[in-house]
């Protein structure tokens, strides 16, 4: 079976792109590096969003995909190269750049609707904060939880709570580094789909770090593909994959053509080969005569 | 499996059934006689209490001389009294007069300890708590305070008591110095761990949601280190209770520890004993009471939900 180009785009999507990029650009990425003493983390990074675009930045581990989404952030500061988001520079953290973090981050003090206020309070009234933190969790569907602590909800809920918190400041960009990435496959198959339709509704553009290639291709307009040693953009992916994105879309071939060319991208990088472990010859431990293949 | 409540009351049981062995059971311990009639023996007393050795040399002599023969009991040393007289101290020591003039009751004395304790311990929070959560967020309150903190805690507290007596006088200012001597250097250091212990994601979140500078120690940190700081707190309060006693004979005696001095003075073993065990139990007391005040203050901690 021989797939198409992943580079092969149907009308419709490429209407789609030709809009997107007729779009502001919303962040943009100059020249950004980034050392930690010696190692070369990152070098010379370069890209662009448009607005409402969903932007996923995939790589093997050890790329930098994670430095790189909090020097966005503000978490970290650069070594060269510039961040601008619409047009100004960034400097330290903001409410203009929300993130959503791996591990879970919700305030273990605070209820969940108490949670949503955090970056509220401090710009509108308390009633007003907390009329709107109800809408926000009503759009993530869990209005019911409101005044449930963070302890007693499960790991796809306490993201989502992370997510509506992030989106209630009504910042100009949501910053996600592997959101997913400690959730069971279905929460997880869930919570994409939950994703994109929020993205839908509000006017947001996502910067999305994930090292799940179908989550990437299932979320994204562009994947950005980082290699390591030091961190470098490698290519920059329109997927053709046509929107409204289902899951049935997995086997199509779009989907399976843009996963090929990322496969080869990331593991046969010749960078790659040699970060490779080790690993040991095994000593048989059982009979002769019993193999399993 | 045996239940955690049963193992409690075990561990009170097993040491109990011990000491009851020793007062109960003649043949276990028992070095001496108590004198019921002294008999012919002239230096003999009813009352008092004699070496076995000497009451069966003495008994052997007024047999082989036909005199008449000192009777009594085996017995214990008068300072380990039996439980039985030591539970009826619990009230007698309440109801038993000051021996002088001047003295307190029991009830004054337990009194006068606890405020000691009480302001010792809130003079070395005020300023311990704060100075421990710089330390734990600053690294330059901690690179400046620190070293000398860890030298200053090795200085033994009842060490400066002359020095708190010939500044502050003889009566409580130098026991509740001695108090805040021996708190406070553990508590910055503590408390400044304690500190550094918070996930600093939370920071972070906090941070990305728009909060900076001072708002994030009271938003953040503050509020996520509390319940292990309250932890904290009452583990040094008990600690603050090991230095009452030393505390207590610095300038003048005062407090449980006048009490048990004087009663020790007086060969009341029963009050002391039961003055010593009053002081556990008012500690093992606050404690609880204070563990259970925590459940309720942070319903959202898991580790008190764990122990609850």
């Amino acid at each position: 079976m021989s797939l198409p180009s992943y580079r092969d785009q149907s009308a419709s999507v490429r209407e789609r792109f030709e809009r997107l990029k007729a779009r502001e650009v919303l962040l943009e990425v100059k020249a950004l590096g980034k050392n930690f003493g010696e190692t070369v983390a990152l070098k010379d990074i370069n890209f662009r969003t448009h607005r409402r675009e969903f932007l996923c930045i995939v790589g093997p581990s050890g790329c930098g995909k994670s430095t790189l989404v909090r020097i966005l952030a503000g978490l970290e500061q650069q070594s060269a190269g510039q961040v601008l988001l619409e047009g100004a520079p960034v400097r330290g953290p903001g409410r203009d750049r929300g993130m959503v973090f791996q591990g879970y981050t919700l305030f273990p003090w605070l209820t969940v609707k108490k949670n949503v206020m955090f970056g509220l309070v401090s710009q509108a009234g308390r009633t007003e904060a907390e009329r709107e933190a109800l809408q926000w969790l009503q759009l993530i569907g869990l209005e019911k939880f409101a005044d449930a602590y963070p302890h007693q909800l499960s790991g796809g809920m306490k993201q989502r709570v992370a997510i509506a918190r992030a989106l209630a400041n009504q910042p100009r960009i949501l910053l996600m580094d592997e959101p997913f990435g400690a959730l069971d496959a279905q929460t997880r198959a869930r919570m994409q789909a939950h994703l994109l339709e929020i993205w839908r509704k509000i006017d947001i553009t996502i910067i999305f770090i994930t090292h799940d290639l179908d989550e990437a291709i299932f979320l994204a307009d562009r994947i950005l593909v980082l290699k390591p040693h030091p961190g470098e953009v490698q290519e920059l992916i329109e997927v053709p994959v046509p929107r409204p994105r289902g899951m049935s879309q997995i086997l199509s071939d779009e989907f399976l053509a843009t996963k090929a060319r990322l496969e080869e991208l990331i593991y046969s990088s010749p960078h790659d080969g040699a970060e490779e472990e080790d690993y040991p010859a095994m000593t048989r431990l059982t009979a002769v005569g019993d193999d399993v293949e | 499996m045996i239940s955690r409540r049963t193992l409690t009351f075990l561990s009170f049981l097993l040491p109990l059934l011990a000491w009851c062995a020793v007062s109960y059971v003649p043949a276990l311990w028992h070095p001496q006689m108590l004198i019921e009639d002294p008999g012919s023996v002239d230096y003999f007393q009813t009352g008092m209490r004699v070496a076995l050795a000497t009451f069966d040399d003495e008994l052997a002599q007024a047999k082989a001389e036909s005199r008449a023969e000192p009777t009594g009991w085996p017995a214990n040393p008068i300072y380990l009294p039996a439980p039985d007289e030591v539970v009826r101290a619990f009230y007698s020591a309440f109801t038993t007069k000051p021996e002088t003039r001047d003295g307190v009751w029991l009830h004054q004395s337990l009194w006068h300890s606890i405020q000691v304790i009480f302001w010792g311990f809130t003079i070395s929070s005020i300023f311990g708590v704060p100075l421990g959560i710089l330390c734990g967020t600053s690294r330059l309150v901690a690179g400046l305070s620190e070293p000398f903190i860890e030298f200053f805690r090795y200085l033994p507290a009842p060490a400066f008591g002359a020095l708190a007596v010939a500044i502050l006088g003889i009566y409580d200012g130098p026991k509740i110095a001695i108090i805040v001597i021996g708190t406070f250097f553990q508590q910055v250091l503590i408390i400044a761990n304690t500190t550094r212990k918070l996930d600093f994601a939370l920071v972070e979140a906090a941070q990305t949601l728009g909060t900076r500078g001072f708002r994030l120690l009271t938003r953040v940190v503050i509020p996520g280190i509390l319940p292990d700081l309250y932890r904290d707190q009452r583990i040094l309060l008990g600690w603050a209770w090991t230095y009452l006693i030393v505390a207590e004979l610095i300038g003048t005696t005062t407090g449980i520890t006048w009490f048990i001095t004087q009663q020790a003075r007086y060969q009341h073993f029963p009050n002391v004993f039961a003055a010593i065990f009053i002081i556990g139990i008012i500690g093992v007391g606050t404690d609880q009471v204070l563990a259970m005040l925590g459940r309720r203050l942070f319903p959202w901690d898991r580790v008190t939900e764990r122990t609850a």
